[in-house]
């Protein structure tokens, strides 16, 4: 069940990769034996974990039950508010599932089974959307569409004056979560896709099935699980998105489960804990409740597969090729390009509601945040101080774990390995609040709070992305033959020796992409963040936040555009180190 | 991979010297908009030079919650406050939280604008007025306007849960009589919406989203002169105002910066820069800035700050009950 329940707003493909962690661990040979690893290695790793993955979920539940028990904070499952807002989250949750559904099939069928060009420009772009922040995607749309568009303004095809936007809606919610999570639909499909059965296709051709009746017949139900898994992400991810809603739902009047813990923390502040801590736990059932129904729905499934697998270009389209080439750049230019020209339009105008030409055109925008507001300097230093110190000092929690659970066989491993995907399955919503519960009192020894410090933020993002470094990392482990460490050790090599010169060489590579996915999940954050930062911790995600709250929607979009830039050169120079990394670890990759 | 480590060591110190470095700024927490804070805090640091300034934006209500729960965990990181109310300030004075401190500028203020014992001084006068898109179909001159049909679904303004100077205007308007409650019912079934702070209202209108909305003055008269296509009016009836009052927290870490600071403000050349922003100053023999029309011809609403002290939290309520909860 655990390894399934998985609800981090963002970051959802990095769950695929790490499917099989537990499972498919490849056992440690006969021959290793565990006086091989020292004796602090199991209790370090145990203790971290402790800290990072369970200690936060125990006092989430301490203080949902204290308010249940008490009675204090039960009004709030009572509320209208409360009752809309569940409402909300389930419409915009199921509606963005099924925009999701439809675009990220549709690519990942034409990207596995026909023979169209460009397929790793197609996934690369199409996968940009899941690692541009939500809050971003949404900034960049509500200034493509509406009355207020700077866009269409300059083109002079704006909507007339009190149009409303059409975006602040229901419906526009679950555009933009279909949008966002289309690429984990199309990542849990193309893998079941990949290995459907050649054989299959080939014989039904040649007995004479038509290209849709092979299709209907033996592609789809093949590829029902994968649908049905991506399916359930995208719902929860749906369920759990922070970003989206909050530039979207919030003008309107129009709260979701977590914008409603959101504004509920900012405007009544710390007096609202247990009810809080009951909310998050309603976000938390709802996710689960998605992945259970997933689970019922796979049950009865379970496709066995012989013969030859990889379905390379089961379809040629023929002449139709052209014409699905042009219906999968259309949508990327939707869903992609236009928001995005939107966005840079709306940061280069000098004021509002001034259409943009060769006259008006500002570079003010950047200037102002580049140059003056010291805010967005000190954020930006913030998410780089967060983004690698959780990049590189998860490492040190990582790969000591990698090695255990790839050296140890049995109930400990596979007890680490569930531990590990607990705060990564979370909405990151949830996880905020179950730190400020554990670390808004003062530490016991150090008598020192670090709620309101950048220490709370950090160690939120260790917790958060540990299962993101740890993949990469398990895998080159996994890769590795035993006995060359084995061959150090019978010469005399002690276990730092060995790290040195024989495993940490080796796992390099893999370690280079789980610092840069750190990183780049690590400096778009927003969520977490948004609940606990402070004087002199707010974040780059925060920043822009922040921006479109104060009305500064010029500088958030000129802050989101240097944003979108650095999210492109971080994926592009992940591509360039592609043919240094274990399979697997790129998503757009097959 | 050495590199590696000692690279994340490397940071981890930066950070650790960074944050200590905190300790030692000036932390002012403020509800100005992210630009004008940025300039005041500019201003203050060339005039008094080897004083850091840490800012902290966010709209009064949210603030108040992010120092609250910084008092509740015994780490409250501001020094100084710079909020739209003084209602707010008189709530924080009464539960203990600010340092009183005579400041030698006081002389030239209206005894009105300052709190006796020193908690608080107004530092600026922001009303609320009505802004309406130049390409509006009726050019409205009072609130009664903002409830008719011409003006159905066109309306908005900012929410009282996450602006000091809404909940101040909100408090004014409700207990003028003929307006009331009553009236916020009537917006609420022409169509009006309330969410987030003023910013977004001078977006909404400004863009064309929303046709009219209730704005603070400064923000549409200059944006107006920006060249956005925004009018500016203060309605007949009269409208209502917060003064921007800044005070410093009794648990201040660096009160004597903290009191430059105040002075700074109250100071002429203070008055000027919040002049040169765009607002009306607070202090007497200070002009105007460009665009306002005389200051005896602007009519304020008054508002018995102790009934809004107690009520604060009523009002709030029954206003997310009439607009829903943001």
């Amino acid at each position: 069940m655990l390894d399934r329940n998985d609800a981090r707003s963002r970051p959802r493909w990095l769950r695929f990769l790490f499917q099989g962690v537990t499972g498919s661990r490849r056992r440690a040979r006969a021959g290793a034996t565990p006086a091989a690893e020292p004796r602090w290695l199991a209790p370090f790793v145990v203790a971290c974990l402790f800290v990072l993955c369970l200690l936060p979920l125990v006092s989430l539940a301490k203080a949902g039950l204290a308010g249940l028990v008490s009675g204090q904070s039960v009004g709030v499952l009572s509320e209208p508010a409360t009752f809309a807002a569940i409402r909300n989250t389930l419409l915009t949750a199921t509606g963005g599932m099924i925009v999701s559904v439809l675009i990220g099939a549709l690519f990942a069928f034409a990207v596995a089974l026909t023979d169209v060009r460009g397929k790793l420009a197609l996934s690369f772009a199409f996968m940009l959307p899941m690692m541009i922040p939500p809050q971003v995607t949404a900034l960049a749309w509500v200034e493509m569409t509406g009355p207020a568009s700077p866009l269409l303004k300059t083109l002079g095809i704006a909507p007339p004056l009190g149009s409303p936007q059409p975006l602040y809606s229901l419906a526009g919610i679950s555009l933009l979560l279909g949008v966002q999570h289309a690429p984990l639909v199309f990542l849990a499909l193309k893998a079941g896709l990949s290995a459907s059965p050649r054989d299959g296709v080939e014989a039904a051709r040649l007995a004479g099935a038509t290209p849709f009746r092979v299709f209907r017949d033996i592609v789809a139900p093949l590829s029902a699980p994968g649908l049905i898994a991506g399916a359930a992400i995208a719902f929860v991810s749906g369920v759990g998105n922070f970003g989206i809603p909050a530039i979207l739902g919030i003008p309107a009047g129009i709260e979701v489960l977590p914008t409603l813990i959101y504004t509920r923390l900012a405007s009544f502040g710390a007096g609202t804990f247990g009810e809080i801590a009951l909310l998050s736990s309603l976000i938390a059932v709802i996710a689960a409740g998605g992945l259970l129904l997933q689970q019922r729905a796979l049950s009865g499934r379970d496709y066995r597969i012989i013969g030859l697998s990889g379905a390379n270009a089961a379809f040629s389209l023929g002449r139709f090729r052209l014409v699905m080439e042009l219906v999968l750049a259309a949508i990327l230019f939707l869903v992609l390009a236009a928001p995005l020209v939107a966005l840079v339009a709306s940061s280069l105008v000098p004021a509002y509601g001034v259409p943009l030409n060769l006259q008006t055109v500002s570079l003010r925008a950047y200037e102002e945040i580049l140059f003056r507001q010291s805010m967005t300097l000190k954020a930006f230093g913030n998410s780089m101080f967060l983004a690698v110190s959780a990049a590189f000092g998860l490492l040190a929690v990582s790969v000591p774990a990698a090695y255990l659970m790839t050296r140890r066989k049995g109930a400990l491993a596979n007890g680490l390995g569930i531990l590990i995907e607990i705060p990564y399955a979370l909405p990151g919503i949830v996880l905020a609040v179950a730190f400020i519960l554990t670390f808004a009192a003062p530490l016991p020894i150090f008598k020192v709070s670090l709620y309101g410090t950048i220490w709370i933020i950090l160690i939120a993002y260790f917790s958060s992305f540990l299962a993101v470094s740890l993949k990469p990392v398990m895998s080159a482990f996994l890769q590795m033959d035993p006995s060359l460490e084995e061959a150090a050790r019978l010469s005399g090599a002690g276990f730092f020796r060995r790290m040195r010169d024989v495993i940490l060489p080796l796992v390099a590579p893999a370690a280079g992409a789980a610092i840069i996915l750190v990183f780049l999940i690590a400096a778009n954050e927003l969520t977490v963040s948004a609940l606990l930062w402070s004087a002199g911790t707010q974040t780059l995600g925060v920043a822009i936040f922040n921006l479109d709250d104060s009305g500064s929607s010029d500088l958030a979009s000129a802050l989101s555009v240097l944003v979108v830039v650095m999210v492109v050169a971080l994926m592009a120079a992940l591509e360039a180190l592609a043919k240094y990394l274990p399979e697997g670890v790129l998503p757009w990759r097959n | 991979m050495k590199s590696f480590v000692s690279a994340a060591a490397g940071v981890l110190v930066a950070g650790l010297l960074s944050t200590a470095a905190y300790a030692e700024n000036l932390v002012l927490y403020t509800s100005q908009p992210n630009e004008d804070a940025q300039a005041t805090v500019d201003a203050f640091q060339a005039a008094n030079p080897g004083i850091e300034v840490e800012w902290v934006r966010e709209g009064t209500t949210k603030i108040m919650a992010k120092l609250m729960a910084e008092i509740e965990a015994g780490n409250p990181v501001a020094d100084v406050l710079l909020i739209a109310d003084t209602v707010t300030m008189q709530r924080l004075k009464e539960a203990g939280h600010l340092a009183d401190y005579k400041s030698p500028e006081a002389a030239n203020f209206d005894a009105s604008l300052y709190d006796a014992e020193g908690a608080y001084y107004s530092t600026k006068m922001i009303t609320t007025g009505i802004v309406y898109n130049t390409s509006a179909g009726m050019k409205p001159s009072g609130w009664q306007d903002l409830s008719k049909p011409e003006a159905k679904g066109l309306v908005t303004m900012p929410s009282p849960l996450t602006s000091g100077a809404a909940l101040i205007h909100a408090q004014t308007l409700t207990g003028i009589d003929g307006l009331g409650w009553d009236y916020y019912k009537a917006l609420a079934a022409n169509g009006a919406t309330a969410a987030g702070g003023n910013g977004g209202v001078l977006k909404a209108v400004a863009t064309g989203e929303k046709a009219y909305g209730m704005l603070v003055d400064f923000m549409a008269i200059r944006e107006k002169a920006k060249g956005a296509p925004v009018e500016f009016v203060f309605p007949a009836e009269g409208v209502s105002a917060v003064t921007e009052p800044v005070g410093i927290l009794k648990t201040a870490k660096n009160v004597d910066a903290a009191k430059k600071f105040v002075d700074f403000l109250l100071s002429e050349d203070g008055q000027e820069v919040a002049v040169k922003m765009g607002y009306i100053p607070a202090r007497n023999g200070v002009a105007l800035p460009e665009g306002y029309p005389a200051r005896e011809t602007i009519k304020v609403l008054p508002v018995n700050a102790a009934e809004a002290v107690k009520s604060a939290d009523a009002d709030l309520k029954t206003f997310s009950g009439i607009f829903g909860t943001n």
